[in-house]
């Protein structure tokens, strides 16, 4: 697949991307009093996770199908997760994914909403958490497209969308 | 605003928006909270509350979870007389307009999109209270 045609599938053009990075910026001050700066967003072909843990939901759009990843290395999400519920963390627990999930599903929800409210027509999915040493497999030939964000503490975390 | 005896439940699959909600209630002054994570295991729970005598007099439910939806909870919980009145309030990351509707139509005391901050579940609290106060004078 060439860089042409992955920037012209309607899952990757710039509304697209704002809607990711409005949902993430809204969720994480209005729930986690916490701030962050968007970096440039770059395709990649060949897919790589980043991060010790990450939030999944499968993004359909008939005919349109795509996975959201969220990922985050520790000291992003902690930081997150102290802001958010006053709790602090040092290792990965089942607490810590478990609010990776929410995450994942609001950001998912808010981002959902404005692509509806222009047209798409994404449904509603409930998220996997992935955590440790793993491999994800693609089956079709898809781009990634990827949108890092920092927040205060200089540690950063990443939306991934991958779409088919 | 309701009184801080107010029995509440809490229903979300994520123990995290679980853990959100009761500090924003603990902050509101209510101590009475008892939490579900999903619609499934919140119906018994329901029900022996209000075999007990002691029913919830607040329901705060998440719309989507794997078992049992809030949404469908929140039906079943209509189609009782017993808990058609409870105050019933759902928390979720869905904002179009057919949800919205749908959960008019099935009988929701207030609805409360994702992400939401402490100022704002009050304020809906509010308008939940002022709603059932009414309601509580003329029956």
């Amino acid at each position: 697949m060439s860089a042409a045609q992955v920037i012209q599938n309607p899952l990757l053009d710039k509304k697209l991307i704002n809607a990711f990075i409005d949902g993430v910026k809204m969720t994480l001050s209005t729930m986690a009093q916490t701030n962050t700066v968007c970096g440039k967003p770059f395709i990649e072909t060949d897919f790589k996770l980043r991060g010790d843990i990450a939030g999944m939901v499968g993004m359909v759009a008939p005919p349109m199908k795509g996975t959201l990843i969220i990922s985050f290395p520790k000291e992003s999400i902690f930081l997150i997760i102290k802001n958010m519920i006053g709790e602090e963390y040092t290792e990965i627990t089942t607490d810590v994914s478990d609010a990776v999930g929410e995450l994942t599903n609001m950001i998912y929800g808010s981002a959902k909403t404005s692509l509806n409210q222009m047209g798409y027509n994404f449904e509603m999915a409930i998220p996997t958490i992935v955590r440790g040493d793993f491999v994800i497999s693609k089956t079709q030939v898809a781009a990634t497209l990827v949108i890092p964000f920092q927040l205060e503490n200089k540690s950063e975390f990443y939306i991934e969308i991958t779409v088919s | 605003m309701f009184p801080t005896t107010t029995k509440f439940l809490v229903i979300d699959d994520f123990a995290t928006m679980r853990k959100i909600i009761k500090k924003t209630l603990n902050e509101l002054g209510y101590t009475l909270i008892e939490e579900a994570d999903d619609g499934a295991t919140a119906w018994p729970l329901i029900e022996a509350a209000h075999a007990k005598g002691e029913p919830y007099g607040f329901i705060i439910s998440d719309w989507n979870m794997p078992k049992m939806a809030g949404i469908d909870l929140l039906k079943q919980c209509r189609a009782e007389d017993k808990y058609k009145g409870v105050p019933f309030m759902l928390v979720t990351a869905e904002s179009e307009q057919k949800q919205i509707l749908e959960a008019a139509k099935a009988g929701v005391s207030d609805y409360v999109v994702k992400p939401f901050n402490s100022a704002t579940l009050k304020q809906k609290m509010e308008k939940v209270w002022a709603k059932f106060s009414q309601t509580a004078k003329v029956a």
